[in-house]
């Protein structure tokens, strides 16, 4: 019963872990993992960056890199649901890429605007823009600040 | 609910959720009054500067006088100059880039044209708005800015593919303002000039309305599959660039627009653009030269429809339009109705008047250059009450319409994507097309020829 368990308990734990990984492996080909940082207010930079995000997919081909675009600060604009840019958005996402949006400003802007900002679908909310690029950098992904 | 209404109300969802959002292309009531979805600036700093030169080759009359069509504008006081005629700087955006619900827009005039030369103005505010984008399908816009038109005068300047605009569009719809002397308008006529001219012939001390006015403007742009329709309602001012309502009426706007979008984005975006559009308001003129401020009320209509295609190397255009009330007579004369009551021969205020144009562009491949021909006709004071049978010749029984007939031909090269050269040359005829040759007005219209026009433009 005891060694039952144990066997259990580690099946479980290898799965659990073969999910983490997996999730972070969906793109288990990719060549190259690309974290994009926009951050910035300039409006500029809103359509550098997704060109960058394009120019990537369309050089390594959508399974041979995975990109994540982490927006915070002024940069969250991206990921407002309206946003002029919001078809590129979902072009992108069909493509594999992801979208984060810091939550720290998501209640900074909430606070400004009286109401939380009304997100993109794409985005997903991470608890802070700046931990959840270290988190992917110490996983292997490049730093690119257009 | 039945199956149809179902899809129905999908359907008016879908319209409502697109209204506008991502829609930005070469649709000037977008353009010019909201901003990128979540994407503007605070403040984006813009202009554009517009230098040229403009020869005209016409003959004076017989005892050596010019008339304005013979004189490059605003001065009117020679045939040839350079001139900075645009120099405009301004400033757009959101002012809280969190919420894009609301934008504004602002613009002024450093150049010299009709906006700043009469009265001797070095700057002119020519827009001043602020857009609230909150009700879906009805965008709000308030203050200073163009009022929906014809293509012409909607458009942004300094993408328009010519120098000059036709004349149908110069004298039907670019108003002008009486003189506001106090007490009465004057009613002066000036005699044709020997050139230079020290102070020139024109006549106006008010800007030109700059097909612009004060207001307050409902409108918005509906996607459909590849089609994009627009509309605008706005009711202003009737008062040009100055602010407040002098005469107590308010001008009233409609405009609609269906354009099936090919591709491409901002100004030059390439469709097929259908649009018509309409005005109309009152004016107060005194019309008696004396010293009683007794002014009368006259209609101010327009209307027009129109068609613009563009799909390089190719674009084709035109416009019919249409006008009652308060017809400008010419640029010596300071009012509109210039013979006073006694004489309803030349009364433009009563007048009517009808023009279009028709012009094409072709976008030579591989190279910067595209070349521009345009054919515009104006009718003036079609309805004009001929003289008396009394009069004397040769004016007897004859009427004051004009026609202004012009063929452009024109060229433009794209230094960069903010800086291009134009060049034109117009062939013209002008006449009164009751008297002939040499006669009456043509005794000065007659000598009406060529003009070539150079233009720098820089927009930064």
């Amino acid at each position: 019963m005891k060694k039952l368990t144990s066997m259990l308990l580690l099946l479980i734990a290898i799965s659990v872990s073969y999910q983490s990984q997996a999730a972070e492996d969906d793109k288990p080909f990719a060549e190259e993992r690309i974290v994009l940082q926009i951050s910035d207010p300039d409006p500029f930079k809103q359509t550098l960056v997704l060109n960058v995000a394009t120019n990537l997919v369309k050089h390594y081909g959508p399974d041979k890199v995975d990109i994540e675009i982490v927006a915070f600060g002024p940069g969250l604009r991206l990921m407002f649901k309206d946003n002029v840019n919001s078809n590129r958005i979902n072009g992108l996402t069909n493509s594999g890429v992801k979208f984060a949006a810091c939550k720290n400003t998501i209640a900074g802007m909430t606070k400004i605007l009286g109401q939380a900002p009304v997100l993109h679908s794409s985005a997903i909310p991470v608890s802070a823009g700046v931990v959840r690029i270290i988190e992917l950098e110490n996983q292997g992904f490049k730093l690119i600040k257009p | 609910m039945n199956k149809n209404k179902k899809l129905l109300v999908k359907a008016i969802g879908a319209a409502l959720l697109t209204c506008g959002s991502t829609v930005q292309a070469a649709n000037w009531l977008m353009l010019q009054g909201t901003e990128p979805t979540d994407q503007a600036a605070r403040a984006k700093l813009w202009g554009f500067v517009q230098v040229q030169y403009q020869k005209d080759n016409s003959d004076a009359n017989a005892s050596g006088g010019y008339i304005p069509p013979k004189l490059i504008g605003p001065n009117l006081s020679e045939q040839d100059q350079f001139n900075v005629n645009r120099a405009r700087i301004g400033v757009r955006g959101t002012g809280l880039p969190l919420d894009s619900n609301v934008n504004y827009f602002f613009l002024a005039e450093f150049g010299n044209n009709g906006i700043t030369n009469p009265g001797d103005r070095n700057v002119r505010i020519t827009d001043a708005s602020v857009t609230l984008n909150h009700i879906p399908g009805a965008r709000i816009r308030t203050g200073l800015f163009k009022t929906p038109g014809s293509e012409e005068g909607l458009q942004a300047i300094h993408v328009f593919d010519y120098i000059n605009f036709t004349t149908v569009t110069n004298q039907l719809l670019l108003e002008r303002f009486p003189n506001d002397n106090g007490a009465f308008e004057s009613q002066s006529n000036n005699a044709p000039i020997s050139k230079p001219s020290p102070t020139g012939i024109g006549a106006f001390d008010q800007s030109v309305g700059a097909f612009r006015d004060t207001g307050i403007q409902v409108f918005d742009t509906f996607k459909v599959d590849k089609w994009e329709h627009s509309y605008a309602a706005m009711v202003g001012n009737g008062n040009g660039l100055n602010f407040g309502n002098a005469d107590g009426f308010y001008d009233k706007y409609l405009y609609w627009s269906s354009e099936l979008v090919y591709g491409g984005k901002g100004g030059r975006r390439e469709g097929l653009k259908m649009f018509a559009w309409a005005q109309s308001g009152k004016r107060l003129l005194d019309s008696t030269d004396d010293s009683t401020y007794n002014p009368t009320t006259h209609d101010r209509d327009r209307s027009g429809l129109g068609v613009k295609y563009l799909q390089k190397p190719f674009r084709v255009s035109a416009e019919y339009m249409q006008g009652e009330g308060m017809i400008f007579v010419g640029q010596d004369k300071s009012t509109f109705d210039v013979n006073g009551p006694a004489t309803p021969t030349g009364n433009g205020a009563d007048g009517e008047a009808n023009g279009y144009y028709l012009e094409g562009g072709y976008y030579i491949p591989g190279t910067k250059w595209e070349i521009d021909l345009r054919y515009d006709v104006y009718n003036r004071l079609t309805n004009d009450t001929p003289f008396p049978a009394g009069a004397p010749a040769p004016v007897a029984g004859k009427t004051l319409e004009f026609k202004f007939e012009t063929v452009t031909l024109g060229a433009q090269y794209h230094i960069n994507k903010k800086t291009r050269v134009n060049m034109e040359v117009s062939d013209r005829t002008f006449e009164a097309v009751d008297f002939s040759a040499g006669a009456g007005p043509n005794a000065n219209l007659d000598g009406v020829n060529m003009r070539y026009a150079v233009q720098l433009t820089h927009i930064f």
